[in-house]
């Protein structure tokens, strides 16, 4: 970790440009002057038509966004990505064998080698689904890992989210959006197609229906509602799968099944997609205020009526706290060393690792074990001094809610800046399916750090994102 | 002893209700200790309802209900024998796995006061055996044997009698505070000259060699003959027989004649 120089993702260190990036910096060459910002003008025109806006959680109510998106795509060649899809299978299949693990025998925890505290007392951990036999044996299918590049040859795996990721959409219409502004650069490369996600995300869903439903299952996309940040990307993934796309009193629960209302009478669900959390998906069973969720799906479920994607529970695997178990996950399950590499990561609860933290605070990251979105997280090298002093304070008051890690240096992607081309910092989240078989999205969101030296990519802090492009052979 | 159990459950729901949806934990299962002779769950919608067994291998009914005009009620009644095992259950199939049962619940959390000065010394047994002589001369009042709705909260003000169920949380926070796995049991129990009987509640804490036994911190005895086994859970709010949506007051009690 002692090398803080970012790799840079086209030029080499000599300032020839990389292989995969031989097509794009011919292209950019050819640009003639002020192309680059017209195109610009004319992606968030696409994307105002699209509708594509987030809204910010702590700002002005009604404050919609359009995510800003870069016109210069992100390259990663055909054999990097090979290596790199190997280590996701391998990172997604250990982790759905951890969960069908800690909700049966907990041979794992029996063996020690997951502390069985961390586990059994984990607020993540829902004693609710012990015993419950998920379809195929899977409880995480549509997971996006968190990735950042730090070489030629060396990604890090910064979070698995397991829960409800979202961020799909904007990879499907980056792409669309890309095809629109730059037809002639797609002729030039073999780009892999990232458009068959949701029928890919269909036919996952499909496959585990539960046992005893007949002919095509019945899907249902179920949202919190409007007022949910990530609403443009439920009704859009609904639409595109051609499922319906509900809120919680559009279904309900009868004789221990799952049924939607239609104009033409109550219509049976077979699989749930719910883009609710956990904690309010059924005020039966979980959180009795919520008013989001279905009463009694809970109980659908476990009577194996319906199936729930992903299953609730699934937070106990990408839990912060168990993320730096997950090597040992891997050769637990897989009898394999994981291929890709976690972020090193300081045990605060550890007297010895804390007062190091302590006194490299402004070299390094803090997170909080159960935040998310960037929220609750300090970037040392470009945080105050008085944020230093309070995030100290906050770990000395309960050091088992932080991680903390070193400051990587985040790989650079060259980005349309005003008219020029700069580096800047991006991460990667790559969208896997799990079902009958592990489906891999070619490429993912790519998210990009806009100012310069940044190393926050979440759309939350001033992130945007790129069209990510695996080349083919 | 042949026992006849008759529980009966009132709901009264604010007015405007026109849904309802009950998930009812009123379903006995046979074992080591118990044989259940016959049983009914008598409640609207029963015929149609959904049956499936929760997490902690309870039989659960799934029951909705449209129109509501006033109370809710919910019967459920069956005779049940039961065989004195001195309390020891073992290890019934299709349960989940023991260490599940060592997870702390905001029901039962250690309690710090009673565990001072405690002394873990002894085999298992006789450590289970001295917590629940602890648990139950702590409240010594504790002669109410109704158990909440809820299993009850930990009475810490003393101004009200302490529930069978708040007497079990506190033997189960104890008992997971010294890694030994717990449990909550929702009950029914033959009254004698001492302890009133129809609802109650105890605990079941795990030993290595003999499985399962049940502590009665009430009666200060390991489950007898007279405790008939309905549901067990994490903590009472697990094993609670009736929940509801929308959620409304329960009243409940039970008659239970032993012969």
């Amino acid at each position: 970790m002692g090398d803080t120089t970012p790799f840079d993702e086209m030029y080499n260190p000599d300032g020839s440009v990389r292989e995969p990036y031989r097509a794009l910096a011919g292209w950019l060459s050819e640009q003639p002057d002020k192309a680059l910002g017209l195109m610009q003008a004319d992606a968030e025109a696409i994307f105002r038509r699209l509708g594509i806006t987030f809204a910010v959680y702590g700002s002005d109510e009604g404050t919609e966004k359009v995510i800003p998106f870069d016109v210069i795509p992100r390259i990663i060649a055909a054999q990097e990505w090979r290596k790199l899809s190997k280590g996701i299978e391998q990172r997604v299949k250990a982790l759905n064998a951890f969960l069908y693990d800690v909700y049966h025998r907990q041979e794992i925890l029996r063996a020690g080698r997951v502390p069985e505290k961390l586990i059994l007392n984990n607020a993540a951990f829902c004693p609710q689904m012990m015993g419950l036999e998920p379809a195929k044996g899977v409880y995480a299918h549509i997971i996006g890992v968190d990735l950042v590049r730090v070489g030629a040859d060396g990604y890090y795996v910064l979070e698995d989210n397991l829960r409800t990721p979202s961020g799909v959409s904007y990879m499907l219409e980056d792409r669309e959006a890309m095809m629109i502004l730059a037809p002639d650069l797609f002729q030039r490369s073999k780009v892999a197609p990232v458009e068959n996600y949701p029928e890919n995300l269909r036919r996952t869903l499909e496959s585990v229906a539960p046992v005893n439903s007949r002919g095509t299952p019945v899907i249902a996309v179920l949202t919190p509602g409007i007022y949910n940040s990530a609403y443009f990307e439920h009704s859009f993934l609904a639409d595109q799968m051609g499922a319906q796309l509900c809120e919680g009193h559009d279904l309900f629960v009868d004789g221990g099944k799952v049924y939607m209302r239609t104009t033409t009478g109550p219509e049976r669900v077979d699989v749930v997609y719910r883009r609710i959390d956990d904690d309010y998906l059924d005020p039966l069973t979980f959180r009795p205020d919520s008013m989001l969720g279905v009463p009694g799906i809970f109980d659908a479920y476990r009577a194996g009526n319906v199936t729930l994607v992903n299953a609730p529970g699934t937070g106990i695997a990408d839990d912060k706290a168990v993320y730096t178990y997950v090597p040992e996950i891997i050769e637990f399950y897989l009898g394999e060393k994981s291929l890709l590499q976690n972020v090193p990561t300081y045990n605060c609860t550890d007297q010895d690792e804390r007062e190091w933290v302590l006194e490299n605070i402004a070299d390094l990251v803090v997170k909080e074990v159960h935040g998310s979105g960037g929220y609750g997280m300090m970037v040392g090298p470009t945080a105050t001094e008085e944020m230093h002093e309070e995030f100290k304070r906050k770990i000395l008051a309960r050091p088992d809610n932080y991680i903390v890690q070193p400051t990587l240096a985040l790989s650079t992607c060259p980005t349309h800046i005003n008219g020029d081309v700069a580096p800047r910092h991006v991460d990667l989240r790559p969208y896997v399916l799990v079902g009958d078989e592990v489906r891999i999205t070619p490429g993912g969101l790519t998210r990009v750090a806009l100012k310069q030296g940044s190393l926050v990519v979440n759309s939350s802090q001033g992130g945007g994102t790129k069209d990510t492009w695996v080349l083919e052979d | 002893m042949r026992i006849e159990i008759e529980h009966n459950l009132s709901l009264s729901l604010s007015p405007g209700s026109g849904q309802l949806l009950l998930h009812l934990l009123l379903t006995p299962g046979s074992g080591p200790m118990q044989t259940v002779e016959s049983w009914s769950v008598e409640a609207q919608g029963i015929g149609n309802a959904g049956r499936f067994t929760d997490a902690y291998g309870n039989g659960v009914h799934l029951v909705n209900q449209t129109r509501i005009e006033g109370d809710v009620t919910v019967a459920a009644r069956g005779v049940v024998v039961t065989r004195d095992t001195h309390g020891v259950l073992g290890r019934p199939e299709g349960e989940p796995v023991v260490a599940l049962y060592k997870r702390v619940t905001p029901l039962t959390e250690a309690p710090a006061e009673l565990l001072a000065g405690f002394e873990i010394e002894g085999n298992r047994l006789d450590i289970l055996h001295r917590l629940m002589s602890l648990v139950g001369e702590s409240h010594s009042t504790a002669r109410q044997t109704q158990m909440q709705a809820d299993g009850g909260q930990l009475q810490s003000q003393g101004e009200e009698p302490a529930t069978a169920g708040d007497l079990a949380h506190w033997f189960i926070g104890a008992a997971r505070s010294l890694d030994i796995p717990a449990r909550f049991v929702a009950g029914y129990l033959v009254g004698d000259d001492e302890h009133e009987g129809g609802l109650h509640a105890w605990a079941e804490a795990f030993d290595d060699r003999l499985g399962w036994i049940g502590f009665d911190p009430v009666l200060q005895l390991c489950a007898t003959e007279r405790h008939v086994r309905l549901a067990v859970g994490l903590d009472g709010a697990a094993a609670v027989s009736l929940r509801t949506v929308p959620a409304g007051e329960i009243s409940q009690s039970a008659l239970v004649t032993g012969g």
